[in-house]
């Protein structure tokens, strides 16, 4: 009878599974399974996951479960992630000074300067060369506001501009005798105050306002010395890019942006070195402070800032999962990346968004040791197979990537996972080097979601994954390549004139105003931000002279390795240093998956590494 | 508040039948048999006026240009929507019925299908008319809108189903069979 050998690659986000025939020394791969870890990696949790991808694994290679004579399981790697992401400045209106919003349909266009004055105090206005602008509030229907300034208008009132509470400014604006500008969708009209100064701007469809958001238009508009216009700056700031936008001068009316005092990180190396760096000087400051060090020991934030918190959370979190008091956590890893949020700013009167920035990090610890012969004997107890821990999990990867078409010792692989990026090298002579850092898959989804404000992780899994499309009929779509792609049977109705993303089998539609270009860069940065960074970052790692040039290729592993841009992103930086990159392809025939779980079967054979 | 009273009036007249529009910035409403003429208020006594008022400045407020047609043949209101789509120049049109069900439609749909339905009639306010009309002129300019929001009330069906029969049942007394549907001409004026 055939002897039958499993082998099992937990990791932090899929548990992937490998079942080989034994003939003499003889080995063949029958199947292989992946499946969503089940559980924090290296909890008994794991095994339900495990059990399910053998069953499956077994019933494709047409043998019964309990032909396995063997199991043998990666001794996981004891490093476990985490995620935390928050704001570092803020944008906040102290007085109600200024609306910069893109209704999507204002009325007409130009500018428009005068005193705020309520739409039925016009009649009441005396003879006089002051000019003004409208507000109209809700009750007022649109028929009657064109009916009212038409008439203030013929009895000789200079009506410069209006400001409109419903979405009303294009209805309006058509029955005009003399046409004005008018920002519509102003939702907190009541805050506008009366009987002030105030300009309204609306630009062209395709166009951005430009006086309004430019500080010396506006010192133009409000005859300003240089003192005011150095504090309205940020007014100007906040409009660029708008489509529309009112400002009313308030004497105490302020905007200021402030900067959250979100703290200093300290970081502890080798031989007592402290470092300490402010959050605020964004993410490539606090990552060049970390190259300086020999090698980290530990990471604290101040505590009673946001960076103390986000730290602290992560250590809550991984001491829940590890089972370790918080003091006990010691970050062994972390990733800091600059991130833009939209976020509203406090005290607007539409709504308005402003791009705060703010950082994401991942954070890597090591534990005691992940608890593998638990799950083992928890495996063994559940299957009645025997349950073998199986060697080093950069070694099994080394193995199973081996087994790669063209490679051959010295060799270098980069497994880019879920939750963690790693490195291993392994020179002619067998001598191991390895290296597991913080940020990888999950890290992008984060920024994906956040950066768009999707508030939805599924939704951002998705866009990672996949490319875009916008349908333009419901026969045709724009691809984000530029090229069009038509179909015989039609789309389906929900995704008409949507960006969407293109799935094999679905296309799901992205319910945000973001434009394609728009989602695309977002997607592409957020990944070279965390992959090309940290396929750098290990390299230099693993290597004992720490100078890539030193290396002449290298393989990629994992999940994320069979993304449909990441591996191009990477070959494209290695390729700076004369590095072949490519991905790995297990066997021939698995592509980058399944490389852990083929060389734990591949060791219990051959003890040497073949090749 | 208004310090005078105004009020404002609907005037519609028939002018022949609907042709094929050529703006590719049209969307048509398609209005039933009965809608206006023989009926004048929705199932929960909206006035027709100000219902048809709503879409149509929805359409106007997005950039699009409305146009009015009455469907004399079908008071159904899938067909009435998909008939509509295939007159109009953006091929995009909004089905209404006296009861105050809509649908938007596209003329490259099947006629059951739809873009953006709205079945339960007692529930659509004024505010969701004005954005049902919004929405089908976003769809005319290729713009993509977020659907607008749907109430959905599990008591609306009992407690409406008899009434919207019979509305249909009166709807249907309007029908002229097999005639083309009529261009309308629908103006507003305002009345100090």
């Amino acid at each position: 009878m055939d002897k039958f050998l499993a082998g099992v690659d937990i990791g932090n986000s899929s548990t992937e599974v490998a079942i080989a025939k034994v003939q003499g020394t003889q080995l063949h791969f029958v199947s292989q399974y992946l499946v969503k870890t089940t559980g924090i990696k290296g909890t008994i949790d794991n095994v339900k996951g495990i059990r399910f991808a053998l069953t499956e694994a077994a019933k494709k290679a047409e043998i019964h479960f309990h032909d396995i004579e063997l199991i043998r399981l990666n001794d996981a790697v004891p490093v476990i992630g985490d995620l935390a992401m928050d704001l570092i400045s803020e944008t906040i209106i102290t007085e109600s000074s200024m609306i910069g919003h893109n209704p999507d349909t204002p009325g007409g266009a130009g500018l428009g300067i005068g005193t705020t004055i309520l739409i039925d105090q016009l009649e009441k206005v005396e003879k006089s060369d002051k000019e003004f602008i409208v507000v109209v509030p809700n009750p007022f229907d649109y028929e009657i506001v064109a009916h009212l300034i038409n008439r203030a208008m013929d009895q000789g009132t200079a009506i410069t501009g209006a400001v409109v509470q419903k979405d009303d400014g294009v209805l309006i604006h058509n029955r005009l005798n003399k046409k004005i500008p008018i920002v519509d969708e102003v939702a907190l009209i009541e805050k506008v105050p009366l009987s002030k100064l105030a300009a309204v701007e609306v630009a062209l469809p395709g166009h951005v306002i430009r006086t309004l958001s430019n500080p010396y238009g506006l010192a133009t508009v409000f005859d300003l010395d240089s003192d005011q216009t150095k504090q309205i700056s940020l007014v100007a700031k906040a409009l660029v890019g708008n489509r529309s936008a009112v400002v009313i001068r308030t004497p105490q009316g302020e905007v200021v942006e402030r900067k959250i005092e979100a703290g200093k990180v300290f970081l502890k190396g080798s031989n007592n070195q402290q470092l300490s760096v402010s959050i605020n000087d964004g993410a490539e400051t606090l990552m060049q402070t970390y190259e300086k060090l020999e090698s980290l020991i530990d990471v604290q934030g101040e505590t009673g800032t946001n960076v103390g918190g986000m730290f602290n959370g992560l250590r809550q979190d991984l001491s829940l999962l590890t089972d370790q008091s918080p003091e006990e956590i010691k970050i062994s890893d972390f990733l800091a990346v600059d991130a833009v949020i939209p976020t509203s700013i406090s005290g607007s009167m539409a709504g308005e968004l402003s791009m705060e920035s703010g950082v994401a990090l991942a954070s890597m610890v090591k534990t005691d040791r992940i608890p593998v012969e638990r799950v083992a004997a928890q495996l063994k107890k559940d299957t009645g197979i025997p349950v073998e821990v199986g060697g080093i999990e950069a070694e099994m990867a080394i193995r199973g990537a081996l087994t790669t078409p063209g490679t051959g010792k010295p060799i270098v692989i980069l497994d880019m996972g879920g939750g963690s990026t790693d490195a291993a090298m392994m020179t002619e002579t067998g001598k191991l080097t390895s290296t597991h850092l913080a940020g990888a898959g999950d890290m992008v989804t984060m920024l994906i979601n956040s950066e768009l404000a999707l508030e939805n992780l599924e939704l951002a899994e998705k866009i990672k994954k996949n490319p875009l499309g916008k349908v333009v009929s419901l026969f045709h779509m724009q691809l984000e390549d530029g090229t069009t792609l038509f179909s015989d049977t039609p789309f389906p109705p929900y995704t008409f004139g949507r960006v969407v993303i293109r799935e094999e089998k679905e296309l799901t539609p992205i319910s945000s105003k973001a434009s394609m270009e728009k989602i695309r860069d977002i997607r592409r940065s957020a990944k070279r931000r965390v992959f090309v960074t940290n396929a750098l970052r290990s390299l230099k790692k693993i290597l004992p002279t720490g100078n890539l040039k030193h290396i002449s290729s290298v393989v990629m592993l994992g999940g994320s390795a069979l993304d449909f841009e990441i591996p191009q992103m990477i070959t494209e930086e290695l390729g700076k240093y004369g590095i072949v990159a490519g991905f790995a392809n297990i066997r021939g025939s698995e592509g980058p998956r399944n490389a852990v779980a083929t060389g734990l079967v591949l060791s219990s054979i051959h003890k040497e590494v073949l090749r | 508040m208004p310090t005078e009273t105004f009020s404002i009036e609907m005037n519609m007249t028939e002018i022949g039948p609907a042709a094929k529009g050529t703006n590719p910035k049209e969307v048509i409403v398609a209005i039933a048999p009965a809608f206006g003429k023989d009926m004048n208020k929705t199932i929960v006594g909206v006035d027709h006026i100000s219902v048809l008022r709503e879409i149509l400045s929805g359409i106007e407020e997005q950039g699009a240009v409305p146009r009015v047609i009455r469907s004399m043949s079908t008071a159904d209101l899938a067909f009435m929507g998909h008939g509509a789509a295939k007159l109009s120049g953006s091929g995009i049109a909004i089905g209404l019925q006296s009861r105050g069900t809509t649908v938007i439609h596209q003329r490259d749909l099947d006629p059951l299908s739809n873009f953006e339905l709205f079945p339960q009639s007692p529930l659509i306010t004024l505010e969701t008319y004005r954005m049902i009309g919004r929405n089908a002129a976003s769809y005319a300019l290729g713009e993509s809108p977020n659907p607008v929001p749907v109430v959905n009330d599990q008591m609306a069906r009992p407690k409406y189903q008899a009434a919207a029969a019979l509305l249909y049942l009166k709807e249907c007394k309007s029908l002229v069979k097999n005639k083309k549907p009529m261009e309308l001409k629908v103006e507003f004026s305002i009345k100090a």
